[in-house]
């Protein structure tokens, strides 16, 4: 609130108090008051309502930098009704009363919605750890059958689990430290059991893997990161590459130490991303040219991979040229850097 | 025979986990009355329990620290349940590995015997017999009649595989998973080229025609 503004508001009472002073100035100079009077009076009465319109002023605006204190220091802005210091102000009392009501059913508003979030999150979890159940048990019937049906078979299941992991996460992700533990673990093990968890996808697409560097066994590369969900993403990433592959697909895995941190690329040669969608491919839903002419695309794993991936601290980087292949680069933290445990 | 006690709620995968278990030369029991679990694993004394984490009625945690502690049989968690939070719970509470569904066969058989075999169970057979063909898993070699040839990392799988499935046709499809589970990851031409050269080298050692083609289905031994 400046000062200009202040007076605008008060326009109306100004002029009438002008138009009083005048009027009792005149009434003194008919009844024969000396002139010399009425100017002193009048410079008198004109300077006592400056006064009191600065002190009004004054006060006002100190009360609105309080206020602005207050609400700064909100973390939920929607209560400051109720965090206000109370004020002597009768007509200010009963406004905030009003914004007290009004502060009050938001209050339920939210925390109404906040809990219908949660209670879906925690449905849409267990129904996955349901559904999991006969998942598995037509994996098992589906070893009776013999013959092309079965991979066939096999490879839809695979794409339902697919579908299934990313609803999962995609729950998860709205609190990731609930479920998240960051450790040590082999890069050499959450590699392949990314590689396990689309096996058929990626046997079914002709796909060949050439690893290099995160050596085998125990003796690999460490990293610190929780192992389900760094899996989850390279399974994306994975997956991805199988179904934009070219002729003769082969994916390269690189793994190299800088530093303290540690890198995972994952090359394909594949059809690549046109340069002009590779900025969007982390948003949600977005779905590019290839995307929607192979379909099956969700536009949701890249965008997974990027939240998953900021909450575990992992460097993200995508590369691509159309039709030459994409390169997705992880880069895990540095086990000082992390700042969650 | 080894017996392994099956506690899963579910009837569909409990009969095809028995039969998986048994063809692969293990004695299965299930158990289909939760009320006792734990009383059914002393009677049955078996040398292994896959237990289910989510059974009706009682907690598959809870049930996990109790057979562990009352029994000292080595159990292998099975759930839906995937997230690392819960891992850790189900390994503190005694469980001696965690495998999640949807599990794969191969990797399941793989714990199993892992777990039988660091709790004093049998041993992994080192050698595979078949045909006059011996092959030594540790080593690396094929051997037949005093000679002996070297195989690499891919070769060994494949011929492992066919010698103990021997009599049985194994298609492609399943020779490309037994290497992807072992972390070969090939296609399907490398297949054919290791397949060639093995041949090259079984021919070396006087066994032309050991691997068989069955056209359109896969090879035998």
């Amino acid at each position: 609130m400046t000062f200009k503004s202040f007076l605008s508001d008060r326009f109306g009472r100004i002029i009438l108090q002008g138009i009083f002073v005048l009027t009792a100035v005149l009434f003194l100079l008919a009844t024969g008051t000396d002139p010399g009077v009425a100017g002193l009076l009048l410079i008198a009465v004109f300077v006592c309502f400056g006064l009191t319109l600065t002190y009004d002023y004054r006060k006002s605006s100190k009360r609105f930098k309080e206020l602005n204190a207050v609400m700064e220091g909100l973390n939920e802005k929607y209560l400051f009704a109720e965090c206000a210091p109370p004020s002597k102000d009768a007509s200010e009392q009963a406004l905030f009363a009003l914004f007290r009501r009004s502060g009050k059913s938001m209050v339920e508003a939210v925390s109404e919605a906040q809990a219908a979030g949660r209670e879906y999150r925690e449905y849409v979890e267990s129904w996955v750890h349901e559904i999991k159940t006969p998942i598995t048990a037509a994996a098992l019937i589906c070893r009776n059958i013999s013959g092309e049906s079965r991979d066939k078979l096999l490879r839809e299941l695979g794409q339902i689990e697919a579908h299934v992991e990313r609803a999962l996460f995609y729950a998860r992700a709205e609190s990731p430290e609930k479920d998240c533990i960051i450790r040590q673990c082999s890069l050499n093990r959450i590699v392949s059991e990314a590689v396990k968890n689309h096996q058929s996808l990626l046997i079914g697409q002709g796909m060949r893997i050439e690893t290099e560097g995160p050596g085998s066994g125990e003796d690999g590369l460490m990293v610190y990161t929780d192992a389900k969900w760094a899996a989850f993403i390279i399974g994306q990433i994975l997956q991805n590459a199988a179904r934009y592959h070219g002729d003769e697909p082969v994916i390269t895995l690189t793994a190299k130490t800088l530093g303290k941190q540690t890198r995972l690329s994952i090359k394909d040669n594949g059809i690549g991303i046109p340069a002009h969608e590779l900025p969007r491919v982390f948003d949600r839903g977005f779905t590019g040219k290839n995307g929607r002419t192979r379909g099956g695309s969700t536009g949701m794993g890249l965008y997974l991979c990027r939240k998953l991936s900021a909450f575990l601290q992992i460097d993200f980087n995508i590369t691509s040229t159309e039709g030459a292949g994409t390169e997705v680069s992880l880069t895990f933290p540095a086990k000082e850097n992390l700042t969650k445990l | 025979m080894q017996k392994i006690m099956i506690i899963e709620d579910d009837v569909a995968i409990r009969d095809e986990l028995a039969l998986i278990l048994e063809n692969e030369g293990y004695e299965a029991v299930s158990v289909t009355d939760f009320a006792d679990v734990t009383g059914q694993v002393i009677r049955n004394a078996p040398a292994l329990v896959l237990l289910d984490l989510g059974l009706p009625g009682r907690d598959g945690m809870v049930l996990c620290a109790d057979i562990r502690k009352r029994t000292g049989t080595p159990v292998i968690v099975v759930t839906s349940r995937d997230s690392a939070v819960d891992e850790l719970k189900a390994l503190s509470l005694g469980g001696d590995d965690y495998i999640t569904k949807p599990y794969n066969v191969p990797v399941l058989l793989a714990r199993v015997r892992t777990v039988l075999r660091r709790c004093g169970g049998a041993r992994e057979a080192d050698i595979l017999e078949a045909k006059g063909l011996t092959l030594h898993l540790t080593k690396g070699t094929a051997s037949k009649d005093g000679r002996q040839t070297e195989l690499t990392r891919n070769e060994l799988k494949i011929l492992a595989r066919l010698m103990s499935d021997e009599g049985e046709i194994v298609s492609r499809a399943d020779l490309l998973e037994t290497l992807w589970d072992n972390q070969i990851y090939i296609d399907d031409n490398t297949l054919s080229v290791n397949i060639t050269r093995l041949r090259a080298k079984l021919e070396e050692l006087g066994l032309p025609d050991y691997i068989k083609t069955r056209r359109g289905m896969g090879y035998q031994i």
